[in-house]
């Protein structure tokens, strides 16, 4: 885990982050050269590390439009290794169901990453530490975090490209939601939500900023995400060291304008770049792959248009 | 009812001499108690009061020709060292607030009884359980409710539940514990409050019910869209209603459970599912080694939760769902 300065240095003083964004028309393509060759772009310090990859795991998804795909996954987790990484742990504690097993059977992820007894861990019910918040954003001041979590050299969040009723979006920030344990929290985990969803994203992400993140945008969610939504075929993998930057070039890839999410504008203050200018953009430009997401009526003021 | 791939797989499976059930327990158990008494998630993790409540249950329940009694009384006083002054208990140690777990630590305290006293602490948990109100229905808030252009979840504000944090929002399995060990508990040890919260939990339960039967985690509708139904809060719901079994939301969520019993692939969610119908006295076709075949492709083979569920399925009938006067 990065110092929790690092991650809370003004945007006016970081350097700028870097977005790449590929094309990826279906998961059937060979995705582990794809992230591979990502990720060495970025040339990141992963050798002898311990790297921690956090999909977004809700439940049976059959149009696999709400999970992040198991081939993504496994495609990251491989790259890690051949980057020579010590050791590459998958982790989630999703919010909905506590059976796990139940969770990771309906998302297919051992037939595509292998026997999971020894690289899944469950954070809904892994060891906990208590944590005092480095920021006051919500009123929850500490929280019980999974040691898995805050042990972790580097850690990668990786969400579904979705709208999301109460925030507007969930990409890599919103992601971050599921490490906290369900077995301390409850399922859903809300007191999140009581403490205020775009406060509580803020909270979370300066006590554990991802330092990556793999957005699975492939297929996407949008209108009632994150779990009633519609398919929304996007094509693309986006990946960046700043997860306020990935999350910012999504938006602008969804056609929603990053500044007016709440919890964005925030974390574009302390957390990293909102600001397109701030952000080096590596792989297809945002305008070649604008995919518009329908959002509920409730969040038309996000449109670009 | 049948389970067709039950049958189909049967034959694969070595004949067991032993019951799958208190096999598993007996050796994973008492082999993974810790130091303090307590059990954790897994083998070697820090003790919690969640696991260590479904421990100390299935002991009890296997416990009978068996001699686990000092592992019981251990775990009786690791539960007794994490009560909070005001009753309750917390998800973690040394958190300074209560939780939902108070419900699971006095139902475990009651069954308990014949072996150590457990009549104050569990009283002081149902007392902070009876005050503990959800505040997303408070009085101000349903005031405030009616100015509010539009309700997303569309819930009736006017049943009360209990939250997995206290004084936040009610849910479906937290309100189910709470009901389960108060229906478990001597009147003298409950509060006058108690079966006024009782009705109001149980209506909240059925007010919740997905369309079409089963629960979720407590949104059965968001923005008109139905919500899909999930194992463990339906069993859970149907187990803390099983005294209300002419209501139609009990037949139809036990009808959604065993239409889709052949659906259900961990061995938790079976273990849950045939406890369950069996406390409704329904033919059940999941056998021992159905359940014993999911567990096997397990991605978490040492998870104390599932393997105390498993144990207890495995018995032949729930006794531990019984009011403990009743079990004799």
């Amino acid at each position: 885990m990065p110092e929790t300065s690092k991650s809370l240095i003004p945007s006016f003083h970081r350097p700028p982050s870097r977005v790449a964004i590929r094309r990826n028309a279906s998961y059937q393509q060979d995705l582990a050269a794809v992230v591979c060759e990502t990720l060495c772009e970025f040339d990141l310090p992963v050798r002898g590390k311990k790297v921690l990859l956090k999909p977004n795991f809700v439940g049976p998804d059959p149009l696999g439009i709400m999970n992040t795909h198991p081939l993504v996954i496994a495609a990251a987790r491989e790259s890690f290794l051949r980057l020579g990484a010590a050791q590459v742990l998958i982790g989630d504690g999703p919010a909905m169901d506590r059976d796990t097993q139940a969770v990771l059977e309906s998302v297919s992820l051992r037939e595509y990453a292998g026997p999971l007894s020894r690289i899944f861990v469950d954070l809904n019910v892994d060891d906990v530490q208590r944590v005092s918040l480095p920021t006051r954003a919500s009123r929850l001041k500490e929280l019980y975090l999974p040691k898995t979590v805050l042990g972790a050299d580097f850690l990668v969040s990786m969400p579904k490209l979705k709208t999301h009723h109460w925030a507007g979006v969930t990409l890599s920030l919103k992601n971050m939601f599921g490490i906290v344990p369900g077995s301390c929290y409850g399922w859903p985990k809300n007191v999140l939500h009581w403490a205020g969803i775009d406060r509580s994203i803020l909270d979370i992400n300066a006590a554990a900023r991802p330092d990556f993140a793999i957005v699975d945008g492939i297929m996407g969610m949008e209108g009632n995400g994150p779990l009633q939504g519609d398919p929304k075929k996007c094509g693309v993998l986006v990946f960046g060291d700043d997860p306020v930057a990935v999350d910012a070039t999504c938006c602008r890839v969804m056609e929603l304008v990053p500044e007016k999410i709440k919890y964005l504008a925030a974390a574009g203050t302390f957390l990293g770049h909102l600001n397109a200018a701030k952000i080096k953009q590596l792989g297809e430009s945002v305008e070649s792959v604008r995919t518009p997401f329908s959002v509920l009526k409730e969040f038309a003021r996000l449109r670009a248009n | 009812m049948t389970l067709a791939r039950a049958t189909a797989s049967e034959e694969e499976i070595d004949p067991i001499d032993v019951s799958f059930g208190e096999c598993l327990s007996g050796s994973r158990l008492e082999g993974t108690q810790n130091e303090d008494g307590g059990w954790g998630f897994h083998a070697e993790a820090q003790s919690r009061v969640e696991p260590t409540c479904w421990a100390i249950l299935t002991l009890l329940q296997i416990g009978a020709d068996k001699n686990f009694s000092e592992c019981v009384l251990r775990g009786l006083r690791f539960l007794r060292s994490a009560q909070l002054p005001n009753g309750s208990w917390p998800a973690v140690p040394g958190q300074q607030d209560g939780s939902w777990v108070t419900s699971l630590a006095c139902w475990v305290l009651l069954h308990a009884r014949h072996l150590e006293g457990a009549d104050t602490p569990a009283a002081a948990g149902f007392r902070w359980l009876c005050d503990d109100w959800p505040k997303d229905t408070s009085a101000w808030r349903r005031v405030l409710g009616r100015f509010s252009r539009e309700d997303v979840v569309n819930h009736n504000p006017s049943y009360r539940g209990w939250g997995w944090t206290p004084r936040t929002a009610s849910w479906v399995e937290p309100t189910s514990f709470a009901l389960i060990a108060l229906s478990q508990s001597p009147q003298e040890l409950l509060p006058r409050v108690a079966k006024r919260r009782e009705r109001l939990a149980k209506s909240l339960l059925c007010d919740r019910m997905c369309p079409g039967g089963g629960w979720n985690c407590g949104n059965p509708r968001t923005y008109g869209v139905p919500g899909e139904p999930l194992v463990c809060p339906t069993v859970w719901a149907l187990i803390a209603l099983r005294n209300e079994s002419n209501r139609p939301e009990v037949q139809e969520s036990l009808a959604w459970l065993e239409k889709n019993l052949t659906n259900f692939r961990s061995s938790a969610s079976l273990a849950l599912a045939r406890i369950c119908l069996e406390t409704y006295g329904r033919n059940v076709t999941i056998r021992d080694q159905y359940i014993q075949r999911a567990f096997g492709k397990n991605d978490f083979p040492e998870d104390t939760t599932a393997i105390a569920w498993i144990s207890l399925a495995c018995k032949a009938r729930p006794y531990w769902l019984l009011n403990p006067a009743e079990n004799g």
